[in-house]
């Protein structure tokens, strides 16, 4: 019986470290050579390689290390790094992040004219696309960054499918009936997948739901309280829930892929027929299943209100952390990177919105650049709050409960709302 | 004039036996000190950090501030919290009941010596070896609604889009993963009880019922108890099936992905440790009762 005990006390000994061993703080330094991390997307990847090696080459003595970290665990480890000051020099965050969490919390500095080439902000503003630096500006009016990758929102439709059932892809879907109209048609033919929106996790159930506020003219919230129940905002979570369900239905959301390493499974394998995509997502059909990708075509998101065209836009920025004691020469290669635009456009179809970027020869090799075009033209940036992350759950979970849980729309969105205000006022 | 003498080299051998054991234990003391030193600096100063941390706002990048026991009040009243507490509760017993019980069970019958008994043990140990992360994977295709569980079963469950079904299908795969790590500390338990024993209850008359209730479970309590530790210990933990499975979504987030993603999602970093130090002294007060229920069996 003393052994029992001990091993009780052991028990309880290891219990109480368990418990408490994981909210500890950890340091570590920085280093003396421009520290760079990026989010995991392979022909980025390539492409930033590819550049760094030619910086390297073309300044001696400057040595860039490039880190890259799984999407998963990027805000996290960025968060935890930048409080301990062994965050890295550039940091490649999305608006959404900058603006809600790493702009308000004083963490980053502002752009440098001078290690840009430019004498005033004023110069840098004016090489990009008006409204594209939105996502970097702070409330302050600053701007803390330059786009790396500036994505629209569109349609993908498979066409082969279409032909199966009988329907001409040039003819546009211009509202949500227009899709449900043609999803009940494919499912006829066979295609019974025709649309789903993805279930990754709090993230993308956030942005697909943002597509569909910034078209009925909802928000999450005002000051610190929550609108989700507004009617708007209602709208928008009732068009997602009548698409996954009841009569609208054109797809069943318990079968799409919740696998967010490979977010656009479905679509890429043929299982599905439409689907929300932005420009990087078709380089990874391409790449990945490049017969299903020979019969996608990239058509404008369909609408709420066709006459009252909107778009969800977002972009990740090059921004510089404001702990860093290389800026100058941070900015200097941000600078760098900015004046590649094109190996972005060809290397991995990403586009920096450079004033006239769609005119260059890369951009028009890039497959339904029209599309894109028009796409950016009525993009709006998500609204962001303090605590998204909580917030995004919250909305998960409206979408949830609306979706699988058959909980009514205006009772999840009530719910939810009441969370986001407890959430901002907590 | 013998006595003497021999009290002098009694006295004086003890003393070199108490030297020596003195200088034994400072050596096997010297060979802890590194292993001590991690467990002070990684374990137990975190642990005393967190009850520090969980009376101050910190949001990771900001300076903490000092607010009492403001974090504390607010859980008490968080939904949320109160949600993963109960579903953390519900794994547990959910899990960890069946599961012992089915090792118990299975511990029985594979302690009988008969050809194939070793392969049967060894398909029986397999899900213990494999990590949750690739449990959890696995079974995420055996969940899906055309996935293995509904075509044998002959269902047709959304088992991990649903809140009526998503924590039933974690605490199946659970039970699947879990009952080998019990099973082993039955078929220990038993191998070690004295064959004899069930001798002479044989001859005596007693049925197979009989001998498993009056003797093989008594005798099994040692066991049973520890394991039921393990189990309030693994219960309460449980974390790996949850993130990879649903992400906490359809009433399935349990207190350590509740704390996980208050901490390093959300960046509230005293809101995270207030859960610590709550779900320390639950769980210190659980063991307690399992210690002070030990103590009156003894």
């Amino acid at each position: 019986m003393t052994t029992q005990r001990t091993l009780a006390a052991l028990a309880t000994a290891s219990l109480a470290v368990a418990a408490l061993a994981g909210c500890s703080p950890s340091g570590n330094d920085g280093d003396v050579t421009i520290s760079f991390w990026t989010h995991t997307h392979p022909p980025m990847i390539e492409v930033y390689e590819t550049l760094i090696d030619e910086y390297e080459k073309a300044n001696p003595g400057v040595t860039v290390d490039y880190q890259t970290i799984p999407n998963n665990e990027f805000n996290t480890k960025m968060l935890t790094s930048l409080s301990n000051g062994s965050g890295p020099d550039i940091i490649n965050m999305d608006d959404s992040a900058l603006r809600g969490d790493y702009i308000p919390k004083g963490l980053l500095a502002p752009v440098d004219p001078a290690a840009l080439g430019e004498s005033s902000v004023d110069d840098v503003q004016a090489r990009y696309v008006e409204g594209t630096l939105e996502g970097a500006t702070g409330d302050d009016g600053q701007l803390y960054g330059l786009p790396s990758e500036f994505n629209g929102t569109a349609l993908a439709i498979n066409v082969a499918h279409f032909a199966d059932a009988g329907l001409d892809p040039e003819v546009p879907l211009e509202t949500w009936d227009d899709l449900v109209a043609a999803g009940q048609k494919l499912a006829a033919a066979g295609h019974t997948q025709a649309f789903s929106f993805l279930y990754l996790h709090s993230g993308w159930y956030s942005q697909q739901y943002q597509t569909l506020l910034h078209q009925t003219g909802g928000s999450i919230a005002d000051g610190d309280t929550g609108t989700l129940d507004s009617p708007e905002s209602v709208e928008a979570l009732q068009w997602w829930a009548d698409l996954s369900g009841g009569d609208k239905s054109v797809g069943d959301p318990n079968k799409t892929s919740r696998e967010a390493t490979v977010p656009f499974q479905d679509l890429a394998t043929g299982f599905q027929s439409m689907g929300i995509v932005y420009p990087w997502a078709m380089d990874q059909i391409a790449e990945t299943n490049p017969e299903t990708y020979a019969n996608l075509k990239v058509v404008p998101l369909p609408q709420v209100d066709a006459s009252n065209p909107s778009s969800r836009v977002y972009a990740y920025y090059w921004a510089v952390n404001k702990a860093s004691k290389q800026q100058e020469a941070s900015w200097k290669f941000v600078q760098f990177l900015s004046e590649h635009s094109e190996d972005f456009l060809t290397g991995t179809d990403f586009v920096q919105p450079l004033v006239g970027w769609e005119q260059s020869a890369a951009a028009q090799d890039i497959p339904f650049i029209e599309t894109w075009g028009a796409a950016y033209a009525t993009g709006k940036f998500d609204q962001v709050t303090p605590h998204y992350a909580e917030v995004q759950d919250a909305i998960a979970e409206m979408v949830n409960d609306a979706v699988f849980d058959g909980v009514a729309v205006e009772e999840s969105a009530k719910n939810a709302s009441d969370t986001v205000t407890r959430i901002l006022q907590g | 004039m013998s006595s003497p003498s021999v009290t002098t080299r009694s006295s004086g051998s003890s003393s070199r036996g108490a030297a020596s054991r003195a200088r034994r234990s400072l050596t096997g003391f010297l060979f802890a000190v590194p292993a001590l030193a991690l467990f002070l600096v990684f374990a137990i100063y975190p642990g005393v950090q967190v009850f520090g941390l969980s009376l101050f706002d910190y949001s990771l990048t900001s300076p903490p501030v000092f607010v009492g026991f403001d974090n504390f009040v607010f859980l008490s009243t968080d939904p949320r919290f109160g949600e993963a507490l109960a579903q953390t509760a519900f794994y547990a017993v959910g899990t960890y009941v069946p599961a012992l019980a089915l090792a118990l069970v299975l511990a029985q019958a594979l302690s009988t010596r008969i050809r194939g008994m070793g392969l049967a043990r060894l398909f029986y140990f397999l899900p213990l070896a494999m990590s949750w992360v690739a449990v959890s994977i696995i079974w995420r295709v055996v969940l899906h609604p055309d996935g293995l569980l509904n075509q044998v079963l002959g269902l047709d469950v959304n088992w991990l889009t649903s809140s009526d079904s998503a924590k039933w299908a974690l605490v199946i795969m659970s039970i699947w993963k879990e009952t080998g790590f019990f099973l082993i500390l039955f078929l220990a338990g038993l191998a070690s009880i004295p064959p004899d024993v069930y001798e002479a209850a044989r001859i005596d008359g007693a049925g197979a019922w009989r001998r498993f209730w009056y003797m093989t479970f008594p005798l099994l309590r040692p066991v049973t108890a520890v394991c039921a530790i393990m189990a309030i210990l693994r219960g309460m933990q449980s974390f790996s099936p949850q993130a990879v499975l649903t992400d906490g979504a359809f009433g399935t987030e349990v207190v350590n992905l509740f704390v996980y993603k208050t901490a390093f999602e959300s960046a509230r970093m005293g809101r995270a440790s207030a859960v610590a130090v709550l779900m320390f002294v639950l769980l210190l007060g659980l063991a307690l009762v399992q210690l002070r229920a030990l103590r009156r069996k003894d």
